[in-house]
């Protein structure tokens, strides 16, 4: 018999609320968390909004906050939601848990990279007639410019590292970096762990913040942004036929996943649990999605395989849905393929449409969402559906939340590069 | 009853590396105590403290792709190519042929690292947006003028998810892709997840690999920040000595390694030749100084891959350390592997290979490991480079030059400095 695992607390520091229950209400309501950018200066880049996370202070979370005054975002986000997350699951001082066998698996991006200073030192040391870097400029500037600690939060390793120090996790410790689908092959492997033995609790899921000079930088020169800055709320629009590109969103969500006789023997409550995980890549070209969807295909009936579940039972499905011409139109195409005629009889959302795109972050953002729309019966709506295009035809719960009690739900993250991740969670039922 | 466990082999390698450009002329290297370990020579590094590496000056990637595929090799960092190039190299060394391989149930699992962008590409913005009277950068001019001379592709150049991508796309693997971004043991905890995909029967065939390049300015200021490297400049061979009383550091090299990684069925359908079973991969945390009770994270990764491979201690012919090169680092794991091998009878010695060749970070763990592969089919393990005076508590010891191999299990292990710890347990393959 494979050992079940359940999720026994959720933490989100998210632009739509800094709990939980606010990140829920607030896309019940409809709200959007889009906004003029506030981080630096866009006056001038393509695309001048983005989904910030407001009024965030690390120090209502870690006791000591100036400590992590070098991290980046990442960092503080995963602070933050994994400290709600501990609670919520009741473990954060639990004497009876085993750390040696409480990991650690995220989907945590990378820190923020000092723009100022190294814009600066290579401004120093760029020649333009060669096209080349005097490095003696180049090394002599910087040396002295950048701050080492600064620099040294940037690794990959630090999240999860900050993670497993602060709260004692000492069990296995993983981090990915599946672009869009991080955080949800985070949750997924977390789950494999616990099946396979190798742990009884995973703190895992994700965090992320591109909303800087690089990352806005980066994602215009690939004409991925959305560029309506005009009417900043209505540009994240998921397939909707005015749809231009996403949205760039930050912060983090957190999971606590658990192995169901242990949740059940320390009483934690149980909110639902994870019974399907499905990867694939779609081999195909860096920047595209393979245009017939067979990665997305593939892994989300790889979900459903894993969970045991046909396509009818999926009551609801959480969209990759990231507002770009491309995902939306495939990821549509997929949902046919695999659900046929009952592709227009489950409804689909994406969180996206009020989130943003929080990348790494997105997947666990986005299943704690569906963890709540299926303990309280209302689905959350995909905002800014005014134009239908025909080649997105399915039921995408237009602007309004809808009531429907569900008991399993799909979550799908589709990476740029071609990583696709889908998930299912389903109702907990002894 | 329950299915027959499946079982993880090995069946090519492919290394780059500064003593090597394939597995076979690695292996010479390491038999004939070659250090890759040279001055600096791709730009002048004067002003730093440590100005010498494990460099592939010679490396060129198109050499290891199809002549269709060249022009992707421009939107990869230099990382992405090696990895690339080692993935090739460890098809051909598996004589592999890709028709016959299930694509769905082809995956790739990289260890990757931070990918600094080239300089030069974001030269002309940053001169735009640079005011040299104030010393500030104008994020209205980087946003005016700067953007629309930065090269279309150029985030995608630096993804660490690109190495696995750019493998999947060349070879059509469709099935689970990761990219483990945990520093000095991405390779090996890669490894662990492809072990874990195989067994669990979501894959029968993967190409599971590690690459890093550190070799550009804005990667050699911060190692310089950092402040963790040798500083024998004066010379570069003897600089880098694992476990060595007189060890000042680490140095940072370049390169990459790919294993072919598969279900073992599916290895002798093909009549691959197998060079090891993979028996046991475990992850854990913590590198703080424990109790008694309360061990290090590399003794109880170590000893989850050991019960999976249903081993103990006695059955290790030497175990592969991380062997940074720091006082710090290497006393802290001595510490640790005297803790998991101390109270043997006869405790295994310890091999450590970055004498040779450098820390080459997310490429480290499976360059080492495949070191210790090669070590059990050629019957004999290379020694630990530079360690003249083991510094090591007593009873371990360290392997200082080549000796037989007399047992057929090898344990691998690496750290990092937050405390992510990994262990890998292979076993010659006795057909």
């Amino acid at each position: 018999m494979r050992r079940r695992v359940v999720i026994t607390g959720m933490g989100a520091v998210t632009p739509l609320g800094l709990t939980v229950e606010e990140l829920y209400r607030n896309q019940i309501a409809g709200k959007s968390g889009v906004g003029p950018i506030t981080l630096f200066d866009a006056s001038t880049f393509p695309t001048k909004f983005a989904a910030e996370v407001k009024n965030f202070d690390l120090g209502n979370y870690v006791p000591r906050p100036e400590r992590w005054a070098n991290s980046g975002a990442n960092s503080s986000f995963a602070l933050a939601a994994a400290h709600q997350a501990m609670n919520d699951a009741g473990v954060m001082d639990d004497i009876r848990i085993d750390r040696t066998r409480f990991g650690a698996y995220l989907g945590s991006g990378e820190g923020i990279q000092d723009f100022q200073h190294l814009v600066a030192s290579v401004a120093h040391s760029y020649q333009p007639a060669t096209d080349s870097v005097d490095t003696v400029r180049f090394t002599t500037v910087g040396l002295k410019a950048f701050n080492r600690d600064r620099e040294y939060e940037q690794e990959l390793h630090t999240t999860p590292g900050h993670l497993a120090n602060l709260f004692d996790l000492e069990g296995p410790n993983y981090n990915c970096l599946t672009a869009c689908a991080a955080s949800s092959q985070a949750l997924g492997e977390a789950t494999e762990l616990i099946r396979g033995g190798e742990a009884d609790m995973m703190l895992s899921g994700g965090s992320h913040s591109m909303i800087h000079q690089f990352g806005v930088t980066g994602f215009n020169k690939l004409t991925a942004l959305s560029t309506f800055n005009e009417a900043p709320q209505k540009a994240s629009r998921p397939f909707d036929m005015k749809r231009d590109g996403f949205v760039l969103g930050e912060g983090s969500g957190m999971l606590i996943l658990e192995e169901l006789d242990h949740a059940r023997k320390r009483g934690a409550t149980i909110f639902a649990e994870l019974t399907g995980y499905g990867s694939t890549a779609d081999s195909f070209r860096i920047t595209d999605s393979h245009p017939e969807g067979r990665g997305a295909i593939a892994c989300i009936q790889g979900a459903l395989d894993d969970a045991g579940l046909k396509a009818p039972n999926i009551g609801y499905i959480n969209a990759h849905g990231t507002s770009t011409k491309v995902n939306d139109s495939v990821e549509t195409l997929a949902i046919k393929k695999v659900f046929g005629d009952g592709a227009y009889k489950v409804p689909v959302s994406s969180s996206k449409s009020m989130l943003g795109h929080l990348i790494a972050a997105a997947g666990a953002v986005e299943l704690i969402t569906c963890v709540m729309a299926m303990r309280h019966g209302i689905l959350p709506p995909t905002i800014n559906y005014e134009t239908p295009d025909p080649d997105c035809d399915l039921d995408y719960i237009p602007n309004k939340a809808r009531e429907k009690r569900v008991d399993h739900i799909l979550s799908n993250s589709f990476g740029f590069g071609g990583q696709n991740v889908s998930l299912i969670v389903s109702r907990f039922r002894d | 009853m329950a299915a027959a466990q499946r079982r993880v082999v090995i069946s090519g390698i492919g290394v780059l590396t500064s003593i090597g450009l394939d597995a076979t002329s690695y292996w010479d290297s390491l038999m004939h105590g070659r250090s890759g370990i040279k001055p600096f020579q791709f730009f002048d590094v004067s002003t730093l403290p440590t100005r010498m590496a494990g460099q592939i000056p010679e490396f060129g990637a198109k050499n290891y792709v199809v002549k269709e595929q060249r022009k992707n090799l421009r939107v990869m960092a230099r990382a992405i190519q090696l990895a690339v190039a080692a993935a090739q190299l460890a098809l051909d060394d598996g004589n592999v042929d890709k028709a016959r391989l299930d694509p769905t149930r082809f995956g790739v699992e990289f260890g990757a690292g931070l990918l600094p962008t080239e300089l030069e590409e974001i030269g002309p913005a940053s001169l735009a947006s640079f005011h040299q009277d104030t010393g500030v950068v104008s994020e209205r001019d980087w946003g005016e003028k700067g953007i629309e001379v930065i090269q279309p592709l150029w985030m995608l150049k630096y993804l660490p998810n690109m190495l696995a991508c750019h493998v999947s796309i060349l070879h059509n693997a469709q099935g689970p892709n990761n990219s483990i971004t945990e520093g000095d043991v991405g390779g090996l905890l890669a490894l662990g997840e492809a072990f874990r995909i195989i067994r669990r029967n979501q894959a029968d065939f993967f190409l599971v690999g590690g690459a890093d390049s550190k070799m550009n300015p804005l990667s050699q200021v911060r190692q310089a920040l950092f402040g963790f490297q040798s500083r024998r400049n004066d010379a570069p061979e003897k600089a880098c000595r694992p476990f060595d009383k007189q060890r000042d550091g680490l140095i940072i090299g370049e390169g990459a390694s790919v294993l072919v990684v598969e279900e073992l069925e599916h290895a002798i359908g093909r009549g691959a030749k197998i060079y090891a079973e993979v028996v046991g991969v475990g992850s854990a945390f913590g590198l703080k100084e424990k109790s008694a009770t309360n061990l290090s994270g590399i003794t109880r990764a170590a000893r989850v891959a050991m019960q999976q491979g249903g081993i103990g201690v006695e059955d290790l012919d030497h175990v592969n350390a991380h062997g940074l090169g720091t006082q710090k680092g290497d006393a802290l794991e001595a510490r640790c592997l005297h803790e998991l091998l101390g109270s043997a009878r006869k405790a295994p010695p310890i091999l450590a290979l970055k004498g040779y060749i450098g820390n080459l970070g997310a490429g480290s763990g499976l360059t080492e490991l495949a070191a210790s592969v090669l070590a059990l089919k050629h019957g004999q393990s290379p020694g630990t480079l530079n360690c003249e005076e083991p510094d090591v508590p007593s009873p371990l010891t360290v392997i200082q030059k080549p000796q037989p191999v007399t047992k057929p299990n090898v344990l691998k292990v690496g750290y990092n400095d937050l405390g992510q710890c990994a262990a890998v347990v292979v076993r010659k393959w006795q057909g």
